[in-house]
């Protein structure tokens, strides 16, 4: 059967001498794994279209569920800049580890689609100098649009306002709600308000005015960690991309 | 292992890549049917190459001995490195006979979604040979590719501040081929990276 769609290439791994398995997020079918022949010879009339974060029209041959084969793949837009860009592969590639681990695959979502694609815009188009904000900010946003976000609005009990993140609640609590049985000892992050504050706007500002929103380094630290904890629980492990060098020493 | 000999040629020789359950098959019986002369060479050859074969200490590449014939070569200059993902690649280069400089292999690439992390790579004793040596130019000829650019990124900025001159081969078009299949990214790196004529 053939089908057409769009996707946005996440990632992609060698299989036999020159093939790849090409995982994509659709824009109709969620993330999807197809099989490409030969990409990886010099004269493939595959060309580029096959590499991270191409988004590209697809023409796709077989059942969704048995590996489908990619019969074509055309250039929308390449975002070429970001891959040649070291520290912004880096971040991104953090974006896809998040999206490929958290997501089940086959599960359609056109506004994850969407959002993954201004989020790529706005990374290839980004000033230099804020681009530590802007990919703290990438993160918030995605894991909010996965519905995976941290709640720091007040305890996640009662509401009633604390400073307290609990990375294996998922939420700040207040004193009143933590105490109990097994509570005693639990791990948790004092934040500051300004960390309160920042992460409530990333979630709330559009992404492409993102850019307005200045946080001070320590802010970014302090919610990089957060995040980092955050995920550390929901997948019981650390991502890989977070033990890479972001900064070359 | 079965117990029987063909069957047992076609089990290990389909954990070759690209060779399939069929291709083994047609392998075998053709090894079947090769004189002894020309067949037992090949058993013969894989053993020895399990019982050699090791990194080169400079370089990495493949070699017999400490130090690879490519490393021992009085005739090649000695004040560039061609930087390379695989072995593999260093032959393909060695084949085009222009390049007569050194070679360093790095043994992979990078890949942040992967968990290929710097230190799993030849790269901290790539850094090493540029500050022993008295290199001016370092090539990096990692694949085209997502992985190669940012191993080709990190190496550079890493590099840069020792004062060596860091290249990276050029971008284009294959030869034979016709523009009108070749895609946009590729087509805009080749105008980029136009000479002149």
């Amino acid at each position: 059967m053939l089908t057409r769609t769009e996707g946005i290439v996440l990632n992609s791994r060698k299989y036999g001498d020159a093939d790849l398995i090409v995982t994509y997020l659709t824009s109709d079918k969620g993330i999807l794994n197809a099989f490409a022949k030969s990409p990886r010879k010099t004269k493939s009339r595959f060309g580029s279209s096959l590499e991270p974060l191409t988004h590209a029209r697809l023409s796709l041959w077989g059942k969704e569920q048995s590996l489908p084969r990619i019969t074509q793949s055309d250039i929308i837009e390449p975002f070429h800049r970001i891959r040649e860009n070291y520290h912004d592969i880096v971040h991104v590639s953090m974006l896809i580890e998040m999206l490929i681990a958290l997501l089940p695959a086959g599960i359609p979502n056109s506004r994850l689609f969407t959002f993954l694609l201004n989020i790529l815009h706005t990374v290839q188009t980004g000033e230099e100098g804020s681009k530590e904000a802007l990919h703290l900010i990438t993160r918030i946003r995605l894991l909010a649009t996965i519905g995976y976000a941290p709640r720091l609005k007040g305890c996640g009990r009662c509401g009633k306002e604390s400073l307290d993140f609990y990375p294996d609640s998922g939420t700040t609590l207040c004193s009143r709600c933590v105490t109990g049985p097994g509570s005693a000892g639990k791990p948790f992050m004092r934040l500051s308000n300004r960390a309160i504050h920042f992460y409530m706007h990333s979630i709330e500002w559009p992404i492409h005015i993102s850019n307005r929103l200045k946080p001070a380094t320590e802010t970014i630290r302090e919610l990089s960690a957060l995040l980092d904890r955050h995920l550390t629980f929901l997948l019981s492990r650390k991502l890989h991309t977070s033990k890479f060098p972001v900064g070359v020493k | 292992m079965s117990g029987n000999v063909v069957e047992d040629l076609i089990h290990e020789l389909t954990k070759l890549p690209g060779i399939g359950r069929k291709s083994a098959q047609r392998l075998a019986f053709f090894i079947m049917g090769m004189p002894d002369s020309e067949a037992l060479p090949i058993a013969e050859a894989i053993v020895k190459l399990k019982e050699k074969a090791r990194f080169c200490r400079q370089c990495f590449n493949i070699t017999e001995d400490e130090v690879c014939s490519i490393c021992r070569d009085p005739g090649r200059s000695r004040d560039r490195v061609c930087v390379v993902e695989e072995p593999s690649n260093l032959i393909v280069i060695e084949n085009t006979k222009i390049y007569k400089g050194l070679y360093h292999v790095l043994l992979g690439a990078l890949s942040p979604i992967d968990g290929i992390t710097p230190d799993r790579l030849k790269i901290n004793e790539l850094v090493e040979r540029v500050k022993q040596g008295s290199m001016s130019e370092v090539i990096i000829a990692t694949n085209p590719n997502t992985k190669g650019e940012t191993t080709a990124q990190y190496i550079s900025q890493i590099l840069k501040p020792l004062g060596v001159r860091v290249s990276r081969i050029a971008y284009g078009l294959p030869i034979g081929g016709d523009i009108e299949f070749a895609d946009e990214v590729t087509l805009a790196k080749s105008i980029e990276g136009r000479n002149e004529m």
